[in-house]
């Protein structure tokens, strides 16, 4: 088989050589660079894309979240008011029942009064006759003498009095 | 049945890789002659074209660039087989990798403007580095042609001058004449020279790793015979041959390999991008846009 020296130029085998670089060139871009490339900006948009959906997504999150704080300072605003109102309310209630009472107490203290007033009026009345009815019976058995009664009761009477005057004097 | 289809292009994709490789062992296991000892010589030659000026023949080297064009094409296809936006598969990530470390490599050496130089770059490191690489499996790598080597360079000066003019005629016929037109000579030599020099340091690295490592194979054979000769059967074989010429594979095929393939690619970067002048290309574009208005 024969061979080439080892230097041996050979113009087509150079052009030859010139063509199969710049085939392998094409090549390359069409079949390793154009997939990769394609695919690498279609990864970089849809990285952009989430990176956007992302952030839309914080955004309405933290307006979301402003949103309940207010609604949460605005609650104990709310509560604070109708808090107040309670007490408010319960303190008029407790102050009225407590001027009921005492109303209803001095009532029942006056009616007492009363009561005890009429008790002690009787007791007199009764105190008085008993006694005009053991003084007759005393005078009668003094005495052992018949009296006019009509006497009698005079002379009872003006003893009751002077003894009443005596009493009242006291 | 989508993963069938998957998996069916799949092969075919890996046997297109295989494919050129098994058939470059052939054609260079039918075609390699007995072993007439240790010679250096150049690619077999295995049909002669006549052409005009020079005939043609078709070497091993013109087979093998071949076999490593449709080996890399059918690997590229294979790699971006199934590309998705999100990267399941390690293949993808090789795929990734690749472009970006190219892009980056000639985004820091070329800046942004030549971005479009990307996938050439990578076919210069991969048809370099794929050619040296050959060696490996026992082929004649193709990158220890001279012609080979030298259509890459002169591809690579067409560029550079092509970039070169961007800054118009004028500027470009100027730019010899500096500093002074005594130097006129010496410039244009310097200007032949880098494509030259490339094409060069390119191949002689790779054919001396060749040489290197035959010569160091022959002096084992000789020492092995010289030190164990005297043993009846054992003598034959040559011991010392175990082990150092893989060390030597793997700095020659290997590193110099993947090392030459660097520097081409480096080197066309700097010569691209050192001899655009940036600056007059901007004012000739706000020229012709003025006209163009006008």
């Amino acid at each position: 088989m024969p061979t080439l020296d080892v230097i041996s130029v050979n113009i087509w085998q150079i052009i030859i050589s010139l063509c199969n670089l710049a085939l392998l060139y094409v090549i390359l871009r069409k079949f390793l660079y154009r997939p990769v490339k394609k695919m690498m900006t279609e990864r970089q948009k849809k990285i952009d894309r989430q990176y956007a959906d992302a952030e839309q997504a914080q955004e309405a999150a933290n307006a979301d979240k402003r949103k309940w704080e207010e609604k949460l300072s605005s609650a104990d605003a709310e509560k604070k008011v109708i808090l107040d109102n309670a007490i408010l309310r319960a303190e008029q209630v407790g102050d009225g029942i407590v001027s009921e009472a005492e109303r209803k107490a001095d009532m029942i203290v006056e009616q007492a009064k009363r009561e005890a007033e009429a008790e002690k009026a009787k007791a007199q009345d009764e105190v008085k006759t008993k006694i005009v009815e053991l003084s007759s019976i005393l005078s009668e058995k003094m005495l052992q003498r018949e009296i006019n009664a009509d006497d009698h009761r005079a002379l009872i009477d003006e003893f009751i009095e002077e003894v009443d005057e005596d009493a009242d004097g006291d | 049945m989508k993963d069938k289809k998957f998996l069916i292009v799949d092969i075919l994709y890996i046997l297109g890789i295989i494919l050129p490789l098994a058939l470059a062992v052939t054609l260079k296991v039918l075609f390699t002659p007995a072993s007439e000892g240790v010679a250096i010589h150049g690619a077999i030659i295995f049909f002669t074209i006549p052409m005009p000026i020079q005939d043609l023949p078709i070497t091993e080297s013109q087979v093998n660039s071949w076999c490593v064009l449709v080996l890399i094409a059918f690997l590229c296809l294979f790699l971006v087989h199934g590309v998705k936006e999100k990267c399941g598969t390690k293949r993808q990530l090789v795929a990734e990798w690749i472009v970006e470390k190219v892009d980056g490599l000639v985004k820091d050496n070329m800046g942004e403007f030549f971005m479009e130089f990307s996938p050439f770059i990578c076919a210069i490191l991969a048809l370099s580095a794929f050619s040296s690489l050959m060696t490996l499996v026992g082929l004649y790598p193709p990158t220890s042609d001279i012609n080979v080597v030298a259509g890459w360079a002169i591809l690579v000066f067409f560029l550079i001058t092509h970039y070169k003019l961007k800054g118009g005629v004028k500027h470009y016929l100027k730019g010899f004449t500096e500093p002074i037109v005594a130097f006129t000579p010496i410039n244009i030599i310097s200007e032949v020279a880098t494509p030259l020099a490339m094409s060069f340091r390119h191949y002689g690295n790779v054919l001396s790793g060749t040489v290197i490592s035959a010569l160091v194979a022959t002096a084992l054979q000789g020492l092995s015979g010289l030190v164990l000769g005297w043993i009846p059967v054992i003598g034959d074989i040559p011991f010392l041959q175990i082990g150092i010429p893989a060390v030597l594979s793997v700095y020659f095929d290997i590193f110099s390999g993947c090392l030459q393939a660097f520097i081409f690619a480096m080197l066309t970067m700097l010569y691209v991008s050192g001899g655009f002048p940036a600056d007059l290309y901007q004012e000739r574009m706000k020229k012709k846009e003025a006209k163009k208005k006008k």
